[in-house]
């Protein structure tokens, strides 16, 4: 009955949220705050694709922006050197990060929680580094810390630029909700229960003969296929980019904090922690940054603290609550 | 299905920001700038030095009457934390420009945030006024609406080479070899980049080229290197925290070369001397001006400076106090904040003398690229002033501290 | 030939600071199993009271080892009982609470812009009695006097830690806690109070390592940036919640960072750094002296 009830609620709601979502571009007309909207979006894409591996698979990966920075860098070389459209080269940058998260994802996934997370600092950073300090890989430019330029192509679909920030709201919300999609897809699947079982108890994961390991792997080839995607889509937004701003332990600790504060390992966890610190985030940034310095991200901190003292398992719990109480109010009345 | 209670959230926030947002802003007489600097993070110290003297022109402006032509309307400051993040930078800019209406922008610093934020800027059709960001294309994307007021950066490594050549040829010191070190940054490697063509153009023989990362935490190795490369000549681009390590480690494994050139940065932070004291003894530095400036207003608008907040004035905070003096002169043309004649104004504009004029080049004057085509540098060199450490300006000679000798080659 | 001794002996030196800066991490995830993001702002705090300490009165900068110490280890048991334990109570049950890595940052993000608030962004260097003084051994060989200072004060600190966790009954509470905290629990140890004494000596290491960074290094808000991630790396290349481990694995680093400058440019050392430490953990997990049960 229960089940009933809230499975037509859901439907309702989620057709709302949508329709709310798709409309919103045409509301609001400020550039600025679509900005805002874009970015909240764009962490809620990043977050959830990081929740496929982070979430599920019971680990803490600290430094996917590694894979973020393998979309950009790819999608923007190959658009550089030889013309190739952003929308090929992004496929081509999210195969090269789920290779390269199948490389690392073998030998690290093993490892148990600090030392997983330590594990990926280290692998993030060191790809910072190592962009750092080449002007070159191979035949490509890859302009050391002084990151690469995109110019100015108008309003082209084929070069994924635009003069609307419209047109990269939807292209970041189709990709969230491709994103979903695949998270539903796979937390239903085989794949799904094996990874919360392993995740939960490794060992009678184990002793019931399901290689966890396996499918943590599996699990962090698709994360950073989907991670990639958005590494082009922020150059294609910014048209520019560099190894601080896009391979830093800033993004991938963003990432990981927006899916805590959300609650990891629920499918509207990422959304709800992006919904919450990315304009918190901004509008401290823009109504107490001039004031006094550094007084924004003091309020961020405490923010942090407060939510993971009285909401350790995420934001998510609460609310989903709040929703469920509200619905059996309605349909007992 | 607890994908659908998400959904509550973005609509109850996106009414309360679409709310917070509508409020119509009441029309007063000011012209708001937008201004995006970074107050927080690794660059804060600069970045609020740039705010103060912002601060301190714009209460000047204001005070004697704002802007005449547009009966009197006052400057109105805002301020944005960059973070030296290009991602905020932007942000920021959009935001300014968007929902704050701001008739111009300044900023950023750092050559990366100005880089993307111009570029938004640009779209727009908002005139941004760069005091100081130094990598070269910033001006050379054929862009509209940005002005440089500062140098940049192949300007400034040519003019270390030229001072190190007039420098040798007046002391009759013989320069073969010459070292490079530098942050591993985008100021440091674009500055190391000139060096080299220059290097080879002049026929020193570069004995060392050494990036380090900008968050080092002991430079020993960088200097016990230099030790062995024993060049005559060492330049570096160092931000505070490394100038500050890499000169006391060079007094104290008494590293002897003839000649260091800094490259303003760290080495022209007011922190740097007070932190490195007699180590800083003859260490050439290359900057865009000089308290010991000999030229009118330049004398009491830094004991103003230094009375207000504590400490000089520096290149960079001259760059941000003559930019606001611009703008006025600029506004003062267009009589409005309609951006295609500001813009205009500011393209004509030539801002030579009168108050704010207290840089160390004759005049404020955009090329068709939108760089000050008279910005000029001037050398330094530290010396131990009856037991304070000041900077004495050396180079070029017309302009050289009168009654100062400089030592070239640097004390052993 | 004395420019490699030379780096090498500085190697040692260094690295055995940056072990210092690594003990209160490993003391701290040892027993409450976390990674304390907030360590290098802990650092930073440690620092500025050493700083303030020498700059304010003028004294030597080890005299204000028994000021600075006893201040950090209470500023560490507060936060800890305040900030922290809500959030261990509130977990109970789980091994590793990851939520306490986002209340460390918090702290962190907390602590780094009331520095920034309270003290500016400037860099400051605190001119002590022994800062630049020179040993100079023969062949031209300089060391800095407060690096060596540095060097003879991490063994000792390292030596009474080791005496204190193998001799008291407070180390021997902590001891057990590390190893099996529901077992520790049962023969009636608080493990509370044991975590807020570990989250204190933790910090008080920090607040010695202030006062040995303090007579050549310069201080500023963000200073613990310099020191967190390669702390990180220290303490699970010797072991997590090994001291000597600490100790060693920062003598490795400093060894790598000077030695290795001398070969190549001083920019890949981090890479060689990064990349010795991702082989460490797919061929040795538990570090040089971690225990085997961590991983």
């Amino acid at each position: 009955m229960k089940a009933l009830i809230d499975s037509h609620a859901n439907k309702y709601l989620l057709a709302a949220a949508l329709l709310i979502a798709l409309l919103a571009p045409q509301i609001i007309t400020s550039p600025s705050i679509m900005q805002i909207m874009i970015l909240t979006l764009f962490f809620a894409y990043l977050t959830s694709s990081w929740n496929l591996v982070g979430g599920f698979a019971g680990v803490l990966p600290m430094g996917h922006s590694a894979f973020v920075g393998i979309g950009a860098y790819t999608s923007t070389i190959l658009y550089l050197h030889y013309g190739l459209s952003p929308w090929f080269g992004m496929l081509a940058g999210g195969v090269l990060a789920a290779v390269v998260g199948i490389i690392i994802g073998i030998p690290t996934l093993k490892l148990r929680g600090a030392y997983f997370a330590l594990a990926t600092i280290a692998f993030g950073e060191g790809i910072r580094v190592l962009v750092e300090n080449l002007d070159m890989i191979g035949p490509f430019k890859v302009n050391g810390p002084r990151g690469l330029l995109i110019s100015l192509a108008g309003n082209s679909f084929k070069d994924y630029q635009f003069t609307s920030k419209e047109s990269y709201y939807y292209i970041i919300l189709a990709l969230l909700l491709v994103v979903l999609a695949m998270t539903w897809v796979l937390m239903r699947s085989k794949i799904g229960y094996y990874l919360s079982a392993g995740g939960e108890d490794p060992e009678a994961a184990a002793a019931l003969g399901i290689n966890v390991p396996r499918y943590k792997v599996m699990a962090m080839a698709i994360s950073c296929f989907f991670t990639a995607l958005a590494g082009t889509f922020y150059a294609q937004m910014f048209l520019y980019f560099y190894p601080k701003s896009i391979l830093g332990l800033d993004m991938s600790f963003e990432i990981a904090f927006i899916a805590l504060i959300g609650g990891r390992g629920t499918i509207v966890g990422p959304l709800l922690g992006a919904l919450l610190l990315r304009p918190l985030n901004e509008f401290t940034r823009i109504y107490l940054g001039g004031i006094l310095p550094g007084m924004h991200l003091v309020i961020f901190g405490l923010i942090l603290i407060l939510v993971m003292i009285f909401q350790p398992r995420g934001i998510q719990e609460p609310l989903t609550r709040l929703y469920r109480r509200i619905l059996y109010r309605i349909h007992g009345s | 299905m607890k994908i659908v209670k998400t959904m509550l959230i973005p609509v109850v926030a996106l009414t309360m920001i679409a709310g917070s947002f509508g409020v119509a802003q009441a029309a007063t007489k000011t012209v708001k700038i937008g201004n995006i600097i970074p107050l927080s993070g690794p660059s804060a110290s600069v970045g609020i030095q740039g705010k103060n003297a912002r601060e301190m022109a714009v209460q000047e402006i204001n005070d004697a009457g704002g802007i005449k032509s547009m009966g009197g309307a006052k400057l109105e400051m805002l301020y944005a934390d960059s973070k030296s993040d290009p991602t905020a930078g932007v942000s920021a800019a959009e935001q300014m420009i968007n929902s704050d209406k701001v008739a111009l922008l300044t900023g950023c610093w750092n050559s990366a945030v100005t880089y993307p934020t111009t570029q938004v800027a640009e779209r727009y059709g908002v005139p941004f006024v760069v005091p100081v960001s130094v990598r070269d294309t910033i001006t050379e994307r054929g862009f509209k609406y940005t002005f440089r007021v500062a140098a940049k950066d192949s300007w400034w490594t040519r003019d270390q080479f030229a001072f190190l050549k007039d420098m040798a040829k007046e002391t009759g010191t013989k320069i073969k070899t010459v070292a490079f070190v530098y942050e591993n940054g985008d100021w440091g490697t674009g500055f190391a980049a000139g060096w080299k063509k220059l290097a080879k153009a002049a026929g020193y023989k570069v004995v060392l080229d050494e990036p380090y990362p900008s968050t080092a935490s002991d430079l020993t190795p960088v200097v016990l290197k230099i030790k062995r490369a024993k060049p005559d000549v060492l330049f570096l681009t160092s931000n505070a925290s490394d100038a500050i390590l890499l000169t006391n480690t060079i007094a104290n494994m008494k590293v002897h070369v003839k000649a260091i050139i800094g490259s303003g940065g760290g080495h022209a932070d007011p922190a740097f001397l007070t932190a490195v004291g007699k180590n800083a003894e003859g260490i050439f530095d290359i900057g865009e001006w000089e308290t010991d400036l000999n030229k009118p207003g330049v004398d009491e608008a830094n004991a103003k400076y230094n009375k207000l907040y504590g400490y000089n004035l520096s290149g960079e905070a001259v760059d941000a106090y003559s930019s606001m003096y611009l703008i006025k002169a600029a506004l003062e043309t267009a009589g409005s904040t309609d951006p295609v004649k500001l813009r205009q104004a500011l393209a004509d504009t030539k801002l030579c003398s009168g108050p704010g004029s207290i840089f160390a080049y004759k005049c404020i004057d955009f090329d068709k690229d939108g760089q000050n085509k008279q910005a000029a540098l001037v050398v330094v060199q530290i010396h131990n002033d009856n037991g304070t450490m000041k900077r004495f300006t050396v180079w070029p000679k017309e302009g050289r501290h009168a009654g100062y000798t400089p030592t070239f080659p640097m004390a052993q | 030939m004395e420019i490699y001794i030379e780096s090498l002996l500085n190697g040692l030196l260094m690295g055995s600071i940056y072990g210092l800066t690594a003990v209160g991490l490993t003391v701290i995830f040892g027993v409450l199993k976390v990674i304390n993001f907030a360590h290098g702002s802990i650092l930073m705090v440690g620092m500025f009271v050493a700083y303030w300490c020498v700059t304010l009165t003028g004294m030597n900068p080890y005299l204000a080892i028994p000021i600075v110490v006893p201040l950090m280890f209470y500023f560490g048991y507060f936060m800890q009982q305040i900030v922290i334990e809500p959030v261990f109570k509130a977990e109970k049950d789980v091994r590793e609470p990851i939520t306490v890595i986002i209340v460390t940052t918090g702290v962190w993000y907390i602590l780094d812009n009331l520095a920034l608030m309270f003290f500016g962004a400037e860099y400051r260097v605190a001119h002590t009695s022994v800062t630049g003084k020179l040993f100079e051994l023969p062949g031209g060989i300089y060391l800095l006097q407060p690096k060596v200072y540095g060097f003879v004060i991490t063994f000792a600190c390292a030596l009474f830690l080791f005496w204190f966790l193998k001799n008291t009954v407070m180390g021997k509470a902590i001891r057990a806690t590390s190893l099996d905290r529901d077992a520790a629990s049962l023969m009636g140890v608080n493990q509370y109070r044991i975590y807020r004494t570990a989250f204190g000596i933790g910090t008080a290491a920090c607040g010695l390592a202030g006062c040995v960074l303090i007579p050549f290094y310069y201080v500023y808000p963000s200073v613990g940036l310099v020191f967190d991630i390669r702390a990180f790396i220290i303490v699970v290349l010797g072991g997590l919640g090994s001291i000597p481990g600490a100790i060693i694995g920062g003598i490795i680093i400093g060894v790598i960072e000077e030695v290795g400058a001398m070969f190549m440019p001083s920019t890949w050392t981090e890479l060689v750094i990064y990349g010795l430490f991702l082989l460490l953990l797919f061929v040795k997990p538990a570090g040089l002296f971690g225990s085997k049960q961590d991983f």
